[in-house]
C-alpha cells in the first residue's frame, strides 16, 4: 500500500497541476480527488479505458522487450535509451494505476447499483407473496362459506305440489316463491315452523288431559284399595252364613285357586269337566284337583324364570353327559363310579318320568252307586296324560269271572276304537326317553305311572296326530286345542258311563251265568220254548287256552278276536252231550256282540272247522243278531238262542237220548241238510230254516 | 255283529259256455261271477290284490238261497226256493244283474210250503231242464217255452242230487234211495237202497243220498252211506270206497275215475278197484260243488267255506277264490 499511496500522491500532483484552474478553492482535497475520480470514472466509458488498458498493457511490455533487447547492447546509447524507456514505462505504469483506481470506484458503483436493485426486487417479490397468501385465504374462506350446511336442509318438508295445495297464500306467496328457489324454501320453511308449532300446542294439551285421566285413576285405584279389607271383612262375616246354608262358595275358590296352578292341558280339561259336571249335576260327574298345591306353586315360579331353557339344556347336555360317563368308566372300572352312574340313571329316569304335582280326579258314577275314578296325571318332560282309575262298588261281587269286568284293567280298554293305551300317543316320547338314557319303551312305566289313552290326551286338549302330519319336530311345544277337549270330555263322559252301565249289567249277567241261571229276556222270540240243555260252568280262561282250541282258529286268523277281549267258557250239557262254547266278549260289549266258538262232543267231537251243523248254530249265533231292543242282554239272549239251537241239532239227529220236542216244519232240508234253527211264532212255535 | 258272509256256504256252481266265467251261488242269495279269463292267464303288471275275488256280486231279490245253477248255450239257470230264473248270459255277466230272461214257477201244492230246487240238470241237447226239488218230485221243463212237461214222482222226501245219461236219469234223495228213471216215459225203472246194503251204510252219519252219477255200466253213489261203485245192470255194489268222510254230497265220473266229496278234509279221485288217486285238500268243511270242466281245464271246489279252491291240473290246489 505504501507504493500505492506514493503513486496516488504522484497522480495527485499530476491530477492537480491539469486540474489547478478549475479548483480555485482546495478545501480538501482528498475528498475533492475522490469526488472528481468517481464522477470521472462514470463518464468514461468502461470499455474505452478497457481497451486502453490493453494498449498500455502492450506498449509497457513492448518497451520491457525493447529494454531488454538494449540490456543487451549494454551500450551507453543503450543506457540512454533504457532510461528513457524507464520513464516512459512508468509513466505507463502510472496510467495503469489510475485506469486501476477508475475501475475499481466503477466496480463499486456497479456493486451498488446492483445492491440496490436487489433490494428493490426483493420487497416486490415479498409484495407478491403477501398478495398471493390473501388471495389463497380468500378462496379458502369462500369455498367454506359454500360448504356450509344449513339446518333447513335436514328438516323434513312438505312436498312442494302439497305446499301449495295447503299452506295459505301468505305463506307460499305463488307469485315469488315460484320463481325464487331460495324464497321457496323460506316459505317451505315457515310453513313447517307454523304446523310443527300447531302440532306442539295440540301434543301438549294431550299429554296435560293424559295426566289428568291418570290422577283420577290413581284417586279410583287408592278407593279401591282402601275397599279390600272391608270386602274380606264381609267376607269373613259371612262365613257362618255359608256355613248354615251349606254353600260351597269358599271350596270353589279354593279350587279356582288350586286351577290356576295346573298344567295347560289338565287346566283345560279341569274347565271342561267341572263345567260339564256343573251342567249334569255332581250326581253323574264330580272333578276335583288333587296334589301339593306348594310344590306346584314352586314349579310355576321356575318355570317363570327359565321357562323354555331347562327343556333345551336338558337335552342339549345329556348326550355330553352320557359320553362323560363312558369315559369315567373306560378309564376306571370302580364300583363307585358304577354305583353313582346307576344312581344318575335313576334320578334321570325319575326327571323325564316327572308328574305334575297336582293331578285331578274325575269320578263317574252309574245310577245304580258303581263310580270310576279316574287321575289324570300330566308328565312334565314327555307332555303326556297318563291315567289311573279305582272303581268303588256299592256291593261287593260275587264270582270271579264277574269281578273281572269291573276291576280289572279292562274297564277302560278301547274305549275307543285301538286304544289300548299301551303306548305314548306322544311321536316324541321314545326319542324323550332314550335322550334321557332310558332304554326300555314307554310300555315299561305303564304300571307305576298309569295308561296315556288318547281319549285323555284328548280331553286335555292334545292332539298329536295333527303334529305328526307336520315335519316331526321333537320337543316341539304342542298346541292346546280347546275345542276339542270341550267335545271329546262331552263324548267321554258318555262313553264312560254307557261302558260303565252296560259293564254293570253284564256283570250281574256274569253273575248269574256263573251261578248257571241264565236271564231270560222278555218279549224274546225264544223264550216260550222249554230248553232241555243246562249251563253248568261259566268261567274265564286266558288267552293261551283259548287260542289252542282248534274250534277258535277260525276266529283269531280272521282276526275277530284279539288277546284284550274277555274271554269265558261256558259248558252246556244235556245228558251225554256236552258242548263247550268259548265266548269273547269284546271290549265294547255290547256294541259288538260276543262271539261263541264251539265245540261239542258227542259221538266225537265236533267244531266249526269239521263239521257243518256246528258251523250253522255258529252262523246262527254268531251273525243273526235282530234284537235291538234287547241290546244290554244280548249275552243271555245268545246262550239262550245257543240252548235252542244244541236242543234243535240233537233232537233232529233223531237218536232216541233226545227225543223229538219242538215242532218242526221238517228236520233237514237242502243240500246242505241244514237244520230248523229259526224260530217261527205261530201257534205253539214252530222251527223252521229260513 | 259278524259279517255273515264269513260263514258263506257255496251250494252250486257252473260255468259260462263260452269257458270265461264261473258263476258260484251261496245261501245269502248271492251269485258271485269270477272272471276266469283274469284268474287262470294274469296280466302280471294288471294284477290287483282282488283278482281272486268276484268280478261282481249280485244279490237276488227274492233272499232265498241259491240252491243249483246250470248253464245252457244261451241261459244261466238259476235254481233258488219255489222258482228257476233264466238270465241271459250277456246280462249275468255284466255288473248289474237285470231282470231275469224268464223265470219257471215250481208248481206247489200250498202257497206256505216253499220247495227247493236242489239240483237242475239240462239234458245233452238241451232241449230237457230236470229239476229235483224239495218236495220230492223232479219236475221236467221244456227248455223252449219253460213249460211243465212232466213230473217224475215216486221219492218220500226230498231230491238231493238229479243227473242222467242216455235217456236214463239217476236221483238221489234224502229217503235214502236212489232212482233210475226213463226219461222218456217218466217212470222209475230201478231203485237202489244202499243203506240197506251192510258194505256201505253208516247209521250214524244217516241214510240219506247226497249224490248219484251215472255212466255206460256204473252208477256211483254217496251220502250217509259211502260212496260206492254199484254196476248198472246187477245193481250191486262192486266197489266201496273207503274214505274218511262224514257225508257224501257230490259223486261222479271223470276220464276212468270216481271223484266224491262231502264232509271230509279232501275231495277224493278214486279208481274203480278203490285205490285213491288223488287227495285234493279243501278249504270248506263240507264240500257241496265240485264242477269240472276240460276246456278250459279247471277243476273248482266250493263248500261251506267263503273259500272257493281251484284246480288247473286236477292234482293239488294252486288257487283259491274268495266268495266274500
Amino acid at each position: 500500500m505504501g507504493k500505492e499511496d506514493v503513486s496516488a500522491k504522484k497522480r495527485r500532483k499530476i491530477n492537480t497541476t491539469s486540474n489547478e484552474s478549475s479548483k480555485q478553492v482546495p478545501v480538501d482535497v482528498y475528498k475533492r480527488v475522490v469526488e472528481f475520480e468517481e464522477t470521472e470514472a462514470q463518464l468514461r466509458p468502461a470499455e474505452k479505458d478497457a481497451a486502453f488498458f490493453k494498449k498500455i498493457c502492450q506498449d509497457i511490455r513492448q518497451l520491457f522487450a525493447e529494454i531488454a533487447e538494449l540490456k543487451a547492447k549494454d551500450t551507453n546509447e543503450a543506457r540512454e535509451k533504457i532510461n528513457a524507456k524507464r520513464i516512459e514505462a512508468s509513466l505507463n505504469l502510472v496510467a495503469l494505476k489510475k485506469l486501476n483506481r477508475l475501475e475499481k470506484v466503477r466496480t463499486r458503483a456497479g456493486r451498488d447499483a446492483l445492491h440496490k436493485e436487489k433490494q428493490r426486487v426483493d420487497s416486490t417479490h415479498l409484495l407478491l407473496q403477501n398478495l398471493l397468501y390473501e388471495a389463497d385465504h380468500l378462496n379458502k374462506e369462500v369455498t367454506k362459506c359454500l360448504q356450509f350446511k344449513s339446518k333447513d336442509e335436514e328438516i323434513e318438508l312438505v312436498d312442494v305440489e302439497d305446499f301449495y295445495k295447503e299452506a295459505p297464500a301468505e305463506i307460499s306467496r305463488p307469485e315469488l316463491t315460484k320463481t325464487d328457489e331460495h324464497q321457496l324454501q323460506l316459505a317451505r320453511l315457515e310453513w313447517e315452523l307454523r304446523q310443527r308449532r300447531e302440532l306442539s300446542s295440540a301434543c301438549n294439551e294431550l299429554i296435560a288431559s293424559k295426566e289428568r285421566v291418570a290422577a283420577a285413576i290413581a284417586a279410583a285405584r287408592s278407593r279401591l284399595d282402601a275397599l279390600l279389607p272391608h270386602l274380606r271383612d264381609v267376607l269373613k262375616s259371612t262365613k257362618p252364613l255359608q256355613e248354615c246354608l251349606a254353600l260351597r262358595l269358599d271350596d270353589k275358590r279354593d279350587e279356582a285357586r288350586a286351577a290356576s296352578l295346573l298344567p295347560s292341558p289338565l287346566f283345560l280339561l279341569f274347565a271342561n269337566a267341572s263345567a260339564y259336571s256343573d251342567a249334569l249335576g255332581a250326581k253323574t260327574v264330580t272333578v276335583g284337583i288333587s296334589g301339593d298345591e306348594d310344590e306346584a306353586r314352586r314349579l310355576e315360579q321356575l318355570n317363570n324364570v327359565d321357562s323354555d331353557l331347562v327343556v333345551s339344556n336338558d337335552s342339549d347336555s345329556d348326550p355330553e353327559n352320557n359320553d362323560d360317563d363312558q369315559n369315567e368308566k373306560k378309564k376306571r372300572h370302580h364300583r363307585t363310579a358304577k354305583i353313582s352312574k346307576e344312581e344318575k340313571a335313576d334320578a334321570k329316569k325319575k326327571e323325564v318320568l316327572k308328574k305334575h304335582p297336582l293331578s285331578i280326579q274325575v269320578s263317574v258314577k252309574v245310577p245304580d252307586g258303581t263310580a270310576l275314578n279316574l287321575i289324570f296325571s300330566y308328565l312334565l318332560h314327555l307332555k303326556i296324560i297318563v291315567v289311573k282309575f279305582t272303581v268303588s262298588l256299592p256291593k261287593p261281587i260275587t264270582g270271579i269271572s264277574a269281578a273281572d269286568v269291573l276291576n280289572g284293567h279292562c274297564i277302560l280298554n278301547e274305549l275307543y276304537p285301538g286304544d289300548t293305551g299301551y303306548d305314548s300317543p306322544h311321536p316324541a316320547t321314545t326319542y324323550l326317553l332314550n335322550a334321557a338314557g332310558i332304554t326300555e319303551d314307554f310300555q315299561h312305566f305303564i304300571s307305576e305311572l298309569g295308561k296315556p289313552y288318547v281319549w285323555a290326551q284328548r280331553m286335555c286338549g292334545l292332539d298329536f296326530m295333527a303334529t305328526v302330519t307336520e315335519d316331526q319336530k321333537f320337543n316341539k311345544n304342542i298346541q292346546l286345542c280347546p275345542s276339542l277337549s270341550v267335545s271329546t270330555v262331552e263324548n267321554f263322559i258318555l262313553t264312560l258311563k254307557k261302558r260303565l252301565m252296560s259293564r254293570v249289567v253284564l256283570m250281574k249277567e256274569l253273575q248269574d251265568l256263573e251261578s248257571g241261571k241264565i236271564l231270560s229276556v222278555k218279549g224274546d222270540s225264544l223264550s216260550p220254548v222249554r230248553l232241555s240243555g243246562s249251563l253248568t260252568q261259566w268261567q274265564s280262561v286266558g288267552w293261551p287256552e283259548y287260542s289252542q282250541s282248534p274250534s277258535t282258529a277260525f276266529l283269531i286268523s280272521e282276526g275277530l278276536v284279539n288277546p284284550n277281549d274277555m274271554l269265558y267258557r261256558a259248558i252246556i250239557t244235556r245228558q251225554s252231550a256236552k258242548l263247550v262254547a268259548l265266548v269273547a266278549l269284546g271290549s265294547d260289549y255290547p256294541k259288538k256282540a260276543p262271539m261263541f266258538s264251539l265245540t261239542l262232543h258227542w259221538n266225537g267231537t265236533h267244531h266249526a272247522g269239521i263239521n257243518d251243523d256246528i258251523r250253522d248254530i255258529e252262523r246262527v249265533i254268531n251273525t243273526d243278531w235282530a234284537s235291538e231292543e234287547n241290546k244290554q242282554y244280548t249275552l243271555s239272549v245268545q246262550i239262550t238262542k245257543l240252548l235252542t239251537c244244541l236242543d234243535i241239532l240233537l233232537e233232529t239227529t233223531g237218536s232216541s237220548e233226545f227225543p223229538p220236542d219242538k215242532v218242526m216244519f221238517c228236520p233237514v232240508r237242502g243240500r246242505n241238510r241244514v237244520k230248523p234253527y229259526k224260530f217261527l211264532k205261530q201257534g205253539s212255535g214252530l222251527f223252521v230254516q229260513y | 255283529m259278524l259279517n255273515k258272509i264269513l260263514y258263506n256256504t257255496v251250494l252250486s256252481q257252473t260255468l259260462s259256455p263260452c269257458g270265461k266265467y264261473l258263476v258260484a251261488g251261496n245261501i245269502y242269495s248271492q251269485i258271485a261271477i269270477f272272471d276266469l279269463d283274469r284268474i287262470l292267464n294274469p296280466v302280471v303288471e294288471l294284477l290287483t290284490s282282488d283278482y281272486n275275488k268276484p268280478k261282481h256280486i249280485h244279490t237276488l231279490e227274492s233272499g232265498h238261497q241259491i240252491c243249483s245253477l246250470a248253464s245252457s248255450e244261451k241261459f244261466l239257470i238259476v235254481g233258488t226256493v219255489n222258482e228257476i230264473y233264466g238270465w241271459d248270459w250277456k246280462n249275468a255277466a255284466s255288473s248289474k244283474l237285470s231282470k231275469p230272461s224268464w223265470v219257471i214257477r215250481i208248481p206247489s201244492q200250498s202257497p206256505l210250503e216253499q220247495t227247493d230246487v236242489n239240483s237242475l240238470w239240462l239234458s245233452e241237447d238241451e232241449a230237457r231242464l230236470y229239476a229235483g226239488c224239495g218236495d220230492n218230485n223232479v219236475y221236467v221243463f221244456n227248455m223252449e217255452d219253460g213249460k211243465l212237461v212232466s213230473t217224475f214222482k215216486g221219492h218220500t222226501d226230498y231230491i238231493h242230487s238229479v243227473s242222467g245219461k242216455n235217456q236214463q236219469l239217476i236221483t238221489a234223495s234224502e229217503d235214502g234211495t236212489v232212482k233210475l228213471w226213463d226219461s222218456r216215459t217218466g217212470s222209475s225203472h230201478n231203485k237202489l237202497e244202499p243203506h240197506t246194503n251192510s258194505k256201505v251204510s253208516r247209521p250214524d252219519v244217516g241214510k240219506w243220498m247226497g249224490s248219484a252219477a251215472i255212466g255206460d255200466d256204473w252208477i256211483v253213489c254217496g251220502g250217509g252211506p259211502r260212496v260206492a261203485l254199484w254196476h248198472l245192470r246187477s245193481l250191486d255194489a262192486v266197489t266201496v270206497f273207503d274214505i274218511p268222510d262224514h257225508g257224501i254230497h257230490v259223486s261222479f265220473f271223470h276220464d276212468d275215475c270216481v271223484i266224491a266229496g262231502g264232509a271230509a278234509k279232501y275231495l277224493y279221485q278214486l279208481t274203480y278197484s278203490g285205490e285213491v288217486k288223488v287227495e285234493l285238500p279243501v278249504s270248506a268243511t263240507t264240500v257241496y260243488s265240485v264242477l269240472l270242466s276240460t276246456n278250459p281245464k279247471v277243476l273248482t271246489i266250493a263248500g261251506s267255506s267263503p273259500e272257493i279252491d281251484l284246480c288247473t291240473t286236477f292234482n293239488y290246489r294252486d288257487q283259491v277264490l274268495h266268495f266274500r
